[in-house]
């Protein structure tokens, strides 16, 4: 425990997290007892094999998923008992997701796409069209803020991606393999975004297969089979 | 969210413009069944005001539009009305007067010229009402024997030359003629299509019952009608009966009936009733059937955009957030529809008004009818697909491809 530590704060908490699915009339545990804990600031790189239970741990942190067993405190608050509703302002107020297909909606603008966390939480028109251009300003698409996603390039979407899980300034970033579809040039790009946001002092769990882009990394947490291998600075 | 809707109907214009057909007709049924409805009630009622609603007509066979006694139609024959049957009429208790009035369709020839018109042989004595609308000229008396009273219409429109009382008029009915002399016209009276328009008041024309038989040129001359007035109006429906049960007596298996016009109109109404229902019943089913196209495109378009759900959970939106947005969807959808087939009803409606001869009335009562049924149909037809939509699992539909 690093509560005597001062300067730092725990944001992620989980304790002894079991995750299982009922395949037919067997039960599946694919998270056999996780414990960890992730202080404010830190940027954290979670690796493994498919299978491994990554994604679910994932959509665990993510609050789209709820474990099976085990605690899970996020900024202190309790998700394993939550609410539906709750779970949803969680991940609309404190959290900001990156995928790694992007998942821009085609049939709105790229504006429009960054302004929609602000929309679900009721911010003012101007107010919202005036962060969005400027948090498209600071990802370098100042350019591209009328265009369709589908009429951009894929690093030019992550970058629009990350615009959009920055709209309601969340203090944790959940990036599932950011990098994972994009050419060398462009998970530069993204990398370095990922950097400032880190030196800005938000709070990273990225998952990705490639290590070479773990190198930004205070973590580098490995899962095989539902258990967390190694610990890794 | 509206944005989101807006965006989504630019996208798919064709499939939204198919979808709300359904919708389309069927707020257009309704707008036209209501204004048509209406205009055909107030319409009719107009007419039938012209009537003296509690005059009472006896006339032979069945002519009520109930079907109470539809065998009595084919086995009976026509009653045969003579003045026995006058004289009865008029013993009976609450009857004021009774015309006897025997029409036929004849043609009329004057200064070599032919036309056609309906007369009617009547008894100068039973006609007052008549009487008092004679413009030009005078009524015919019980002495007048080739003398004739012409309606406005007769007198001027079906000739060339306005006839005036002195002019001679000659009646051709079937192979036999008879000459008449003018004596008076009748003032123009208030047009009522009812009986069809070859019976407008205007066009008639009347001699005497003497003249008519001679006219007619039958050995057995009879009445085509009694035209009888009750002391009472507030009577009126027991001196009905006293007539059906007095009559039997001379005619025992010969068909006739008593009506007035208060019953005809009422049975007139409620056949209008039955059509405005039968109208109405079409465009329910125009509703409920576009109200399930409005279902099937709105479950379609949840499920191309199941991914586009799974983001906006992911995002953080509410299941709440995601069924109201799919719910207006479908509410915008029934709206801009209803106001379409409002607009198209409303055409309609006025298309029958001028071309057809039939009356219609648009009124507001009838376009907030449209509007209601119309977003009611479409956001009904909505909250299943939107609740689909609401209870995506997140992750499932972010795997969805």
């Amino acid at each position: 425990m690093n509560i005597d530590c001062p300067g730092t704060r725990i944001v992620i908490e989980l304790d002894k997290i079991e995750k299982t699915y009922l395949i037919g009339e067997s039960e599946v545990a694919i998270l056999k007892g996780i414990d960890l804990e992730i202080e404010e600031g830190e940027f954290v790189a979670l690796m493994g094999p498919s299978g491994s239970g990554k994604s679910t741990l994932m959509n665990i942190i993510g609050c789209l998923d709820r474990p099976t067993r085990g605690r899970f405190l996020l900024l202190g608050q309790d998700i394993s008992r939550t609410s539906e509703e709750e779970l949803a302002r969680v991940r609309r107020e404190e959290l900001g997701f990156i995928f790694q297909t992007f998942n821009l909606i085609g049939r709105i603008s790229v504006l429009k796409n960054v302004e929609v966390p602000m929309m679900l939480s009721d911010v003012p028109r101007e107010t919202r069209r005036e962060r969005a251009l400027e948090l498209l300003g600071s990802v370098g698409l100042a350019h591209r803020v009328n265009f369709s996603p589908l009429r951009i390039s894929g690093g030019e979407r992550q970058r629009v991606a990350i615009a959009r899980a920055l709209a309601n300034d969340p203090k944790i970033i959940i990036a599932d393999e950011p990098t994972g579809n994009l050419d060398l040039k462009s998970s530069q790009e993204v990398m370095s975004i990922m950097k400032d946001l880190h030196e800005e002092g938000r709070t990273i769990i990225m998952v990705t297969h490639n290590p070479e882009v773990t190198v930004d990394c205070d973590r580098v947490i490995r899962l095989r089979d539902g258990r967390i291998l190694s610990e890794a600075s | 969210m509206l944005e989101f809707i807006a965006v989504g109907f630019k996208a798919d214009r064709f499939k939204t413009l198919m979808s709300s057909l359904g919708i389309i007709i069927g707020v257009m049924a309704i707008v036209v069944m209501l204004s048509v409805g209406q205009g055909l009630y107030s319409g009719v009622s107009s007419q039938f005001s012209a009537f003296d609603l509690d005059m009472v007509r006896v006339m032979p066979g069945t002519f009520s539009f109930s079907m109470n006694s539809p065998q009595s139609r084919i086995a009976e024959e026509p009653a045969k009305f003579t003045d026995k049957d006058t004289k009865a009429l008029e013993n009976i208790v609450g009857i004021k007067n009774v015309a006897p009035e025997t029409s036929a369709n004849v043609i009329i020839s004057f200064r070599d010229k032919n036309s056609t018109a309906s007369v009617t042989g009547v008894d100068p004595k039973k006609e007052d009402d008549l009487k008092d609308k004679v413009a030009l000229g005078r009524f015919l008396t019980d002495s007048d024997y080739k003398s004739i009273v012409i309606g406005s219409g007769v007198s001027e429109g079906l000739f060339r030359m306005k006839v005036t009382p002195g002019n001679k008029i000659r009646l051709y009915y079937q192979d036999h003629y008879v000459d008449f002399k003018v004596v008076g016209v009748i003032q123009e009276q208030q047009q009522t299509s009812f009986g069809g328009p070859g019976n407008s008041p205007n066009t008639q024309m009347y001699i005497t019952h003497r003249a008519m038989k001679e006219l007619l040129g039958r050995d057995n001359y009879y009445y085509g009608t009694f035209l009888v007035t009750v002391e009472d109006p507030a009577q009126t429906a027991d001196v009905v009966e006293r007539i059906k049960t007095d009559l039997k007596r001379y005619h025992k298996n010969e068909a006739y009936d008593a009506t007035t016009a208060r019953d005809m109109l009422s049975s007139l109404l409620s056949v209008l009733s039955m059509i405005q229902i039968a109208l109405a019943g079409i465009g329910a089913i125009s509703l409920v059937v576009g109200g399930i196209g409005i279902a099937n495109v709105m479950m379609l378009t949840v499920k191309e955009r199941i991914r586009e759900i799974g983001v906006l959970k992911a995002l953080g939106a509410t299941m709440r957030d995601i069924r109201i947005q799919y719910l207006l969807e479908a509410g915008v959808l029934g709206l801009v529809s209803s106001i379409i087939g409002i607009t198209l009803g409303v055409l309609i409606s006025l298309a029958i008004g001028t071309l057809g001869s039939l009356p219609s009335a648009i009124t507001p009562a009838s376009i907030a009818l449209g509007l209601l049924f119309g977003v009611l149909t479409t956001t009904i037809a909505g909250v299943y697909p939107a609740n689909r939509a609401a209870r995506l699992d997140p992750i499932e539909a972010l795997r969805a491809e």
